[in-house]
Formats: C-alpha cells, structure tokens, sequence
C-alpha cells in the first residue's frame, strides 16, 4: 500500500500526531547533537563535529556515494570523514533521503563508495571482491533489520545459527552457541518457536541473538525499533545498551526515534549527505 | 542444521506448491517413460531378433509369393542347416470380429525347428504332428480369445476363401522368453490349406506359392553371404528374392513407421522441455518471493554461490524427487498395467512392452539436467542480486 493510500480518519491523526512528536523530538536531539558538536569542537580544533578516536575501528575518508538514476546522477553522501571507536554505541539520525540508510550500507560492507576510502578493524572495503566481502561481513558485522528479517522455514535456535553455517564451527558446537546467543536475549524458552509464533519484540530479540551469534566487532542495526512498540522498543534499547556496555560491542543504530537514540553515547546527524 | 538442510527446508516452504510441482514432473517423467517405451516395445522385435535366421520374400514386396521349390535350392545353399516356409493367412475369428492377430500356415515339419525360441510342450507338439487340422497358438492370443488346448476353433480368411470356414483344432500353446517372439500368433499347418480344393483349383495345376522362406544358418557371422548367395542364386529366375537376416528383415518393416517413431520420440523430448520450463517458472517464482531473504542471507555473508547453490539445489531436489516418483508409478502402470494390455491385445506391434533399464537411466538423466537447467537462469538472478537492493524489496 503506498502512502496516499493510507485511509483517512483515524489513521491519519495518528499519523500527524506522531510526526508532531517526532517532530518535538528531532528538535530536542538536535539540539543535544548541537551541543555534543560544540563539546567536540571544543575538544579538537579542526574536527568538524566531534574527536578523532585515538584508535577507532571504523575509519571514513573522503566518502561519497552517487547513483545513477534515469540519466541523472544523484548524489547522496557527499565527502564524508568519520571516525568510530571501538565499543561505541552511535545513533544515526537524520530526515528521510539524508543517506542514513546510504551510510550505514556502507558502514556494513552492503555497499561501495563512488569515492574515498573505509577501513573497517583494518581493512579496507572498497578494495574488496564481493566474495571477499561476503566472508568480511560474515566474519566482522552483525544485522539488526527494522523488520527482524528472520526466515520463516526456520526456528529460533536455526535463525540464530544461520551465520555459524559459513564459519568452521563444529554442528554441535554451532547449536549450543545459538543456545547460548538466544540465553543472553532472554529467549531460552522460545528456541523450538518458528518467527510467526513469536511477537515482534521477541522476534528482534531473535535477529540481535542472530546478530552477536559470531561474536562481531561491529553491530550494525538499521532502525531496530521502528516496527515496535514502546515498551518492546525499550526492551530492545536495553538488550543493545546491554550488548555495548558489558559485551563492549560497538553498535552504529540508524533511527528515528529520539527516545533511541538518546540511548547511544553518540548521535550523528546526515542531512543532504553530510554530517552535520 | 546444515547447509543441504537448509535448502531441504526451503522446499517445503510452501508445501502446496512443491507437491503440485513433484507431481507435475512425475507426470511428465511417466508420459517420457510411457513413449520411449513405445519405442523401444516397437522395436524390440528388431532388437532382439535372432541373426542366424534369415528370411527370403519376393523381391517386389513381402505380400508377394514365392515358388514353394525355392525352398529345396534354399535347403541347398552352403552354411544353411534348416529350412521353413509359411503363408499370411489373414485369418479373423468370426466371434471375435475386432480382435486382430497373425495367423500363419507354418510347415509343420519344420516351423519349430527353426522358430526353437519358441516353446511348446512336447506331448503338444506330438498331437500338433499327427493333425492335419491342428494349431499352436501363443499364450496371450489363447488367453485373450479363452482357448485352450482341446479346442476347436473356426476361422475366416480374407485372402483364402473356401466353402464354409477354416476348422482348427487348438493342439499346443506356445510360450516364449524370447523378446522378438510374438506371443499373439496363430499357426497352423501349411499342408492343411495346401491340400484345400479351393487353393488347389486356384493354383491352376501350377507349383504351390509360400508367402517367405526362413532358413537358419549355421553362424550368425555368415548371415550377410548366405542372404547374398541366395539372392544371387534366383536372379537369374522368373521371380527374383530380396534375403536378409532376421534383425535387417525386421529393422526394414520398422523402416515404413519411422515417421510415426520419430514423431513418438519428439513429442517425448518436447514432454520434458515443458516440464523444464513449469518447474523453471515454479522456481522462478520462490526467487523472486524470497528476494528479501537473499538479501539477508548476503548481508550475513551469504555468497552469491551460496544463492546459486540453494536455488539450483532446490530445482534439482524438486525434479529428483518428481523423477523418482514418476518411475515408481511407470514400472507398474507400464509393465504390469498398460504394457499387459498391449502385449496382449496388440502383440504384433508390441511383443514385449515393459521398461527397459536405458529408458529408466534417460528419465532419471533427463529430470536432474533438466531440473538443474530449469533453475539456470533463476539460480544467476538470485547470485547476482544486489543485497541492499534485495533487502529494500518487502517480502
């Protein structure tokens, strides 16, 4: 169903009072961004936003992506540079079209830059093959989808161990890690359940499990809360917060949802493929 | 969990579909069968024929006679060891109008001696020696008909017409493991309608004729000279004799259906192209329902390979599984069903209709190429996906 064909009514005031609060909450992290920008450049002079990690993991220079579209090219993110510590929980936020979802592909090895180079836990993956790209994110990234994405055919213990399939890991040893991946999630007693007996909440619980099953550097999770709600939502911000603080993974989180990105230790702002 | 599991459990995603789809490639893998072996039932006779045998006919055509002392010539010819003759009869019984066999007046003497590969039991054979009215039928024909052995028997002739019919007494039935033997035929004894007045009064006094002569020869190897050397003996003669060897005689009158074989044979290939594209566009389908899912599956890691692999998988499986099924109905719905009936009812064409091995191995063959080959050109689409292009498309 495209958009102008939601129903009016009812549907509709939902969705003009949800944009006022997304709208009040925009304004609210900007300008927390605002000021996390100032206290950055208070720190380091010639940083645009904020200070160079001593060591990051994640390295960005000069990134820019354009696609060709009916003729015309389209640029989406425009001479970016970043830096992202190792065992930082960043928020990317930004309107729609503003190349959150762009970066964060990129970020993931899901896709090359048109220009500039990306070095992820040392390696560079714009040089990559696509196989080589493969085993890379089997290797370094975790998904987290803002619709679980999780296989249907397969229960919750075999969605966990999908990703072990790629990697040495004995079977037997496969099964005990998802096991484990789904205890850490709180989910030990739905492991037989396929995804459509679970709820959404717990079927993102799933996807997390699924997304640390390899043990990864780098989480990457593209507005994990959206198809939640409130409370489902915390439980999930809980879980990354959990994941990031004690497990010290390090998670990049595209949202719109100023209450999540609240949750991160930093948030990064994309307008008009550049950070703002 | 595996990654063979895997691509098992995708199969049966949709269940619906994939027993449609098993089914489908069953029945087209038991239509391959069923024609093939039409084929090869068809051309059994030539297949299996003996090679020491070789038959001598008029030259012009095989409806033509032959002069009954070409026979002694024949019986003198180097490397023959024995020698037999018989007529078409054109024979109908008259309670059963529509059911059509081969009736032959055989020389009794001989017959047997030459036809060995078919066995009649020897307290049969001696009656069938001493009756001048006497026949040996094949164990289908007296099955079909109900006769047995004691029975008489009256038959009409549309090429040896008489005052009132032909009576025959059922002395032997003859059965046969050989595959080239026709075990629907009727034969009876050649002097029986020698000795007939209305065959005597139309021969005019002349030497009595004999539809062909069929000698056995002491080595298959010199089938060829002896078919020759015959030829060449009655070239020179009023009636002049085309001889070949059992197998050559047979693959000739095969050589007059070759339209209607290769018609068979085509129609069973385009059978299996239409499976090919069904299960392709099946295939096809799950593709591009399970986009999203290949996207995922690259973002994790997946490899394209990885993609290629389920989907040619799944296609294969698929088509193993419907291939397997469809041989398992053939062998009994050919062989002991369909396959009964022909043999029984049009034995002449079909003297032994069952599955051979070769025909199973092609079906077998044919499912699992044509299964991976439908999955070809889906199996490079799912390879090729773009992943944050797959992981946009809603499932």
């Amino acid at each position: 169903m495209t958009e102008e064909t939601i129903p009016a009514g009812a549907d509709a005031d939902k969705k003009k009072t949800e944009a006022k609060t997304e709208e009040k909450s925009e304004e609210k992290s900007e300008a927390k961004a605002k000021a996390d920008e100032k206290k950055a450049d208070e720190k380091s002079g010639d940083a645009p936003y904020r200070a160079r990690p001593e060591q990051p993991l994640i390295s960005l220079k000069g990134v820019s992506k354009s696609y060709e579209r009916g003729g015309e090219t389209l640029k989406v993110l425009q001479n970016l540079d970043l830096d992202i510590a190792k065992g930082s929980f960043e928020a990317l936020m930004g309107p729609s079209g503003s190349g959150k979802s762009t970066l964060l592909n990129l970020l993931a090895g899901l896709d090359k830059p048109t220009s500039g180079t990306i070095e992820i836990a040392g390696k560079r993956l714009e040089q990559l093959g696509d196989s080589a790209l493969a085993r890379w994110r089997a290797d370094t990234v975790g998904f987290i989808f803002q619709s679980y994405n999780l296989l249907p055919v397969l229960t919750a213990v075999e969605n966990v161990e999908l990703p072990l399939l790629l990697t040495k890991v004995a079977s037997s040893d496969r099964r005990k890690r998802a096991q484990t991946a789904l205890r850490v999630v709180g989910l030990e007693d739905r492991m037989s359940h396929y995804p459509r007996q679970l709820s959404g909440g717990q079927e993102q619980r799933v996807a997390i499990a699924r997304a640390i099953v390899n043990d990864p550097a780098l989480i990457v999770a593209d507005e994990p809360t959206g198809d939640l709600d409130r409370q489902a939502a915390d439980d999930i911000l809980d879980l990354l917060e959990k994941l990031n603080k004690e497990l010290g993974k390090t998670i990049i989180m595209v949202t719109h949802d100023p209450a999540a990105a609240e949750r991160a230790t930093v948030q990064l702002r994309l307008d008009k493929g550049a950070l703002r | 969990m595996t990654l063979v599991s895997l691509a098992a459990k995708n199969v049966l995603r949709n269940k619906f579909r994939a027993v449609l789809t098993v089914m489908g490639v069953a029945v087209a893998v038991l239509t391959f069968m069923m024609l093939r072996t039409i084929i090869s039932a068809w051309t059994s006779g030539a297949d299996y024929a003996a090679k020491d045998r070789v038959v001598t006919r008029n030259k012009i055509t095989f409806v033509m006679p032959l002069p009954k002392r070409y026979v002694d010539q024949v019986k003198a010819t180097p490397h023959v060891k024995t020698v037999t003759y018989s007529n078409w009869f054109g024979g109908k019984d008259p309670k059963h109008d529509r059911e059509f066999f081969a009736a032959f007046a055989v020389d009794h003497t001989t017959y047997f001696l030459v036809y060995d590969d078919m066995d009649v039991p020897k307290d049969q054979m001696d009656v069938f020696q001493h009756d001048p009215q006497g026949a040996i039928v094949g164990d289908l024909l007296a099955k079909k008909m109900g006769w047995k052995v004691g029975d008489k028997v009256t038959l009409t002739s549309g090429i040896f017409a008489r005052e009132g019919d032909w009576e025959f007494h059922i002395d032997g039935i003859y059965t046969s493991k050989s595959k080239a033997i026709d075990r629907s035929s009727f034969m009876f004894r050649w002097d029986y309608l020698a000795n007939d007045p209305n065959v005597q009064r139309r021969q005019q006094g002349q030497d009595a004729n004999v539809g062909w002569i069929v000698s056995r020869v002491d080595n298959p190897k010199a089938s060829a000279d002896v078919s020759v050397a015959l030829d060449k003996a009655f070239a020179d003669q009023e009636i002049q004799t085309e001889s070949q060897d059992e197998h050559a005689f047979n693959a000739s009158f095969l050589a007059s259906f070759s339209a209607v074989l290769s018609a068979i044979d085509i129609i069973s290939v385009v059978i299996l192209a239409i499976m090919a594209l069904i299960l392709g566009n099946t295939i096809a389908m799950g593709v591009r329902e399970r986009t999203n899912e290949y996207g995922v599956l690259r973002a994790i890691g997946f490899t394209g390979g990885h993609l290629a692999g389920f989907v040619l998988g799944e296609s294969a499986l698929l088509a193993g599984v419907g291939g397997a099924v469809g041989i398992a109905i053939a062998y009994p719905f050919i062989n002991l069903g369909m396959g009964k009936w022909l043999e029984e009812n049009m034995g002449n064409f079909f003297p032994n209709f069952s599955v051979e091995p070769n025909v199973t191995t092609s079906a077998i063959i044919a499912s699992l190429v044509l299964g991976v080959g439908a999955a070809a050109i889906p199996a490079y689409r799912a390879s090729t996906l773009k992943v944050v292009d797959a992981l946009r498309r809603v499932a």
